[in-house]
């Protein structure tokens, strides 16, 4: 099955379907919801809406629905994460990449469901949803890159039904929206959070690279997520769900 | 199938890798609070385990679980070894980690047990606990569909194994 792969907020994305070709249209309407996500959300784009908020232009309460949701969104990821999540740059500029780009892909996954296209893997930038399976049947299969090589795999993993959500974050990543918190030992160098929804598996992600053990820790206790991480010393961490997951995944 | 050659190629050279990180990571692990490095080996009759010789002491020399291992291909038997790692603190108290390994495969991974700060033992539930990164290694798949990881740039994306998987799929 071809991959259909396409640009999009400085990164690159690649869909695959694990049935028949959707119809071009459906293609054509996902690159439109990145496109429109990046148009109202990019720091990079001056005249962006949050553009304009960071540079006072536009007050955050005469601003449009979509960015007030995306923004209240982030702080009440914030809250629960004890601060690890933070849209606040510390310059005071609110950046919602952290949010924006899962958001995006969650919208993308909704259109294809209507489309009736529930056998899909969508990777942007490393970040990935997928729902049902792939063309050879079987669970979708996620290779984890080495942060130590880029060019090689950690490991790999099968995304369980209902597991539609596999976000990775590391301490080199590109962009700045992730910040260290003053209790952090910057002690993680990458962290993939497996989750039923994209978007909470990459807030978790960033959080705890961010926050380092301590709220590794919180994430494990608190959200039914699958979490590996790997530390500066090459050390590899796993939750019970994500080794099952690994061996799940030997074929 | 391009993919399984492109990925085949990649796999083959982490073995390779895997000598390398373990001789660099010896001498990281000394200041490193002991993580998973710290791994005893056990016999190789099936089903034998040690656990952990004490989680106090250095965790730096024995790091590595022995000679022979160092490649992650399988070896010709059934046999099963198992690998009780070092306990490690999280918040809620310590937890020690176990996993076997039949014929060079991983083949599961118990989390053995958490006490609570005041020593009893809890439930486990969902903790991060240490593994050993030579059998997480030899446990992957030899064909995946998509590859994840923190994010890179369009430009980065060329060299990237998405990019290979990508054109895998394109030209297969």
């Amino acid at each position: 099955m071809t991959p259909h792969v396409f640009t999009t907020m400085g990164t690159a994305a690649s869909l695959t379907f694990g049935e028949h070709e959707p119809h071009a249209s459906v293609l054509v309407e996902v690159e439109r919801i990145f496109a429109e996500y990046d148009k109202r959300f990019s720091l990079y784009r001056p005249f962006s809406e949050l553009s304009r908020i960071a540079s006072a232009e536009l007050a955050m309460m005469d601003a449009s629905e979509e960015l007030r949701d995306a923004y209240a969104l982030a702080l009440s990821w914030r809250e629960s994460t004890r601060n690890a999540f933070n849209p606040h740059r510390p310059d005071g500029v609110i950046d919602l990449s952290g949010v924006v780009k899962a958001l995006a892909m969650q919208a993308a996954a909704d259109v294809l469901r209507r489309a009736d296209l529930s056998n899909f893997c969508l990777n942007v930038g490393g970040d990935i949803v997928a729902g049902g399976e792939s063309a050879e049947g079987l669970p979708w299969s996620v290779g984890i890159v080495d942060p130590f090589d880029r060019s090689g795999l950690l490991t790999s993993i099968s995304l369980a039904p209902g597991r539609e959500g596999c976000a990775t974050s590391g301490s080199a990543e590109r962009g700045d929206h992730i910040w260290r918190t003053a209790e952090s030992s910057g002690e993680f160098v990458q962290a993939t959070v497996v989750a039923d929804d994209i978007v909470t598996a990459d807030v978790l992600a960033t959080a705890i690279i961010s926050g380092g053990p301590g709220i590794l820790d919180l994430v494990t206790a608190r959200w039914p997520v699958d979490v590996m991480t790997v530390d500066l010393a090459g050390a590899i961490r796993m939750t019970p769900g994500m080794s099952a997951a690994m061996l799940a995944d030997l074929r | 199938m391009r993919t399984r050659a492109v990925l085949g190629s990649v796999f083959g050279s982490i073995a390779v890798l895997i000598i390398g990180w373990q001789a660099g990571a010896a001498a990281l692990t000394s200041n490193q609070s002991a993580l998973s490095t710290g791994l005893s080996t056990s016999g190789t009759t099936t089903g034998s385990s040690t656990t952990g010789s004490s989680a106090s002491g250095t965790p730096s020399p024995a790091a590595t679980p022995s000679s022979g291992s160092t490649t992650a291909s399988p070896k010709s038997s059934t046999t099963s070894k198992s690998y009780t790692g070092q306990s490690v603190n999280t918040q809620f108290g310590s937890v020690q980690v176990r996993i076997s390994v039949t014929g060079g495969k991983l083949t599961d991974v118990t989390p053995l047990h958490l006490t609570d700060f005041g020593g009893r033992s809890v439930q486990i539930s969902n903790y991060a606990v240490p593994i050993l990164r030579k059998e997480v290694l030899s446990a992957q798949s030899s064909h995946v569909n998509s590859v994840g990881g923190a994010t890179y740039t369009s430009e980065a994306y060329l060299s990237s194994l998405q990019s290979a998987l990508d054109t895998a799929g394109i030209t297969s």
